[in-house]
């Protein structure tokens, strides 16, 4: 298990301030316009116990991000202190926004919060426009946000539910080593190329036995 | 038949129907939780027998709004309420699934912590307009011989029209390979070589030992 596909699903759902996981009695609760909120650790919805982080053994490569495609909704990568999307002029900017990679992709895109029926949740599907490529390496040692931002906010008359989905592979140990050296052969990091390292590992070895006369 | 494409579908509904209220927010083994269809005993692998799991998905759910009120059908899914009784403005279940192997849960949360699983919303069942997948279950996840594995379903909203489930409310998939036999060994053989197990790979493997043979 050292090549693991693992996903983090965030919302502003929540029945108290500052909340880990997620409970049975959570309720939607608003989202400030133009505020960036990390989905790890931002005190909103469901969060974790500490920041997200690689450590001296792991390897993480994100390979999509989305986000509902409500209210003006995007979502932005931070590795260390650095922004990965930028502005053509080198600003900041929000990042991917919700309609081009939607969470759910079918979702709706608009609301109707002065209705209180089904037609509320317009007939509209979402379909992604985006896709993450090439991947986003988290290195050994670094530290990663996932940051959501809202345009327009939430409204006051009725609260609109966001999400947020982050699909990544972590690479852990002999892996995340591999992964390393990978990057330094400027070789794409994905499990294909991984499993290709370590048979190309086993054929040198199996070819210097060979040459030495030993054992095969 | 040594490499056979297996499925499995769990549903809350049907077997020892699901009482929504009592299994909120509880982990229900699909296999053997004593709600919905179940099996005889828990899933696992003999000796001589290896599994790879390569896609599950669950109920898929919607997040609306706080003032839409619950048992609403939005896309073909009832809005629903938390455990205490008020409207959430979830359309859905809010169900998550887990892989555990052994006693190790598969998938984790960025500080290592053991988490719910693969949303509905990311990975959808039944798959519809409204809701596509967003997640492939890439790499696969094997389950080698001797081990015990299990898939475990959370949900956290009440979205159920009666008090018991009725089918197609909560349902879960898996979909994996089995190799059996000679077909296992190969596969074991394929992991020592750091080759992803799949069908055409043991082929290749057997293939080559033909030629090797000749």
């Amino acid at each position: 298990m050292s090549m693991r596909s693992q996903v983090y699903e965030w919302s502003n759902l929540q029945a108290n301030a500052n909340q880990l996981r997620r409970t049975t009695n959570d309720l939607p609760v608003a989202v400030t316009a133009n505020r960036e909120y990390d989905i790890f650790t931002g005190g909103l919805g469901n969060n974790i116990t500490k920041p997200a982080e690689t450590t001296a053994t792991q390897f993480i490569v994100i390979e999509d991000i989305a986000a509902s495609p409500l209210i003006g909704g995007a979502v932005q990568i931070r590795i260390n202190t650095t922004d990965y999307f930028q502005n053509p002029d080198v600003t900041d900017m929000s990042g991917i926004p919700g309609l081009a990679s939607p969470y759910p992709r079918g979702a709706n895109s608009s609301i109707d919060t002065a209705l209180l029926t089904a037609a509320a949740v317009g007939t509209q599907n979402t379909l992604k426009s985006f896709d993450l490529y090439p991947d986003v390496y988290v290195l050994p040692g670094q530290t990663f946000q996932i940051l959501y931002s809202s345009r327009d906010g939430t409204t006051a008359l009725s609260t609109q539910i966001v999400s947020c989905f982050l699909k990544y592979t972590l690479y852990d140990g002999p892996d995340a080593l591999i992964a390393n050296k990978l990057l330094e052969l400027g070789v794409t990091i994905n499990p294909n190329n991984v499993d290709w390292y370590k048979r190309s590992l086993i054929e040198q070895q199996q070819r210097s036995r060979a040459v030495a006369g030993g054992p095969q | 038949m040594s490499m056979r494409s297996q499925v499995y579908e769990w549903d809350a509904g049907r077997g020892t129907a699901m009482t929504a209220l009592t299994s909120i927010g509880q982990r229900i083994s699909i296999f053997v939780g004593g709600i919905g269809n179940n099996i005889t005993k828990p899933a696992e692998t003999t000796a001589t027998e290896f599994v790879v799991i390569e896609d599950i998905a669950v109920t898929p759910s919607l997040g609306t709004m706080s003032s839409l009120p619950a048992a609403l059908t939005v896309r073909g899914l009832l809005t629903g309420e938390g455990a205490d009784g008020v409207d959430n403005g979830i359309a859905g279940p809010r169900a998550y699934v887990q892989v555990r192997i052994n006693t190790t849960d598969y998938f984790l949360d960025p500080d290592n912590i053991p988490n719910d699983g693969i949303p509905g919303a990311g990975s959808p069942y039944p798959r519809s307009i409204n809701f596509q997948p967003s997640f492939n279950l890439y790499p696969d996840v094997y389950v080698l011989p001797g081990q015990v594995w299990d898939c475990l379903v959370t949900f956290y909203s009440d979205a159920f029209a009666a008090a018991v489930a009725v089918e197609g409310e909560l349902q879960c998939f898996v979909k994996y390979t089995l190799y059996d036999g000679p077909d296992a060994l190969i596969a074991n053989k394929l992991l020592e070589m750091g080759i992803s197990i799949n069908p055409g790979n043991v082929d290749w493997y057997k293939r080559s030992l033909l030629q090797a043979q000749a």
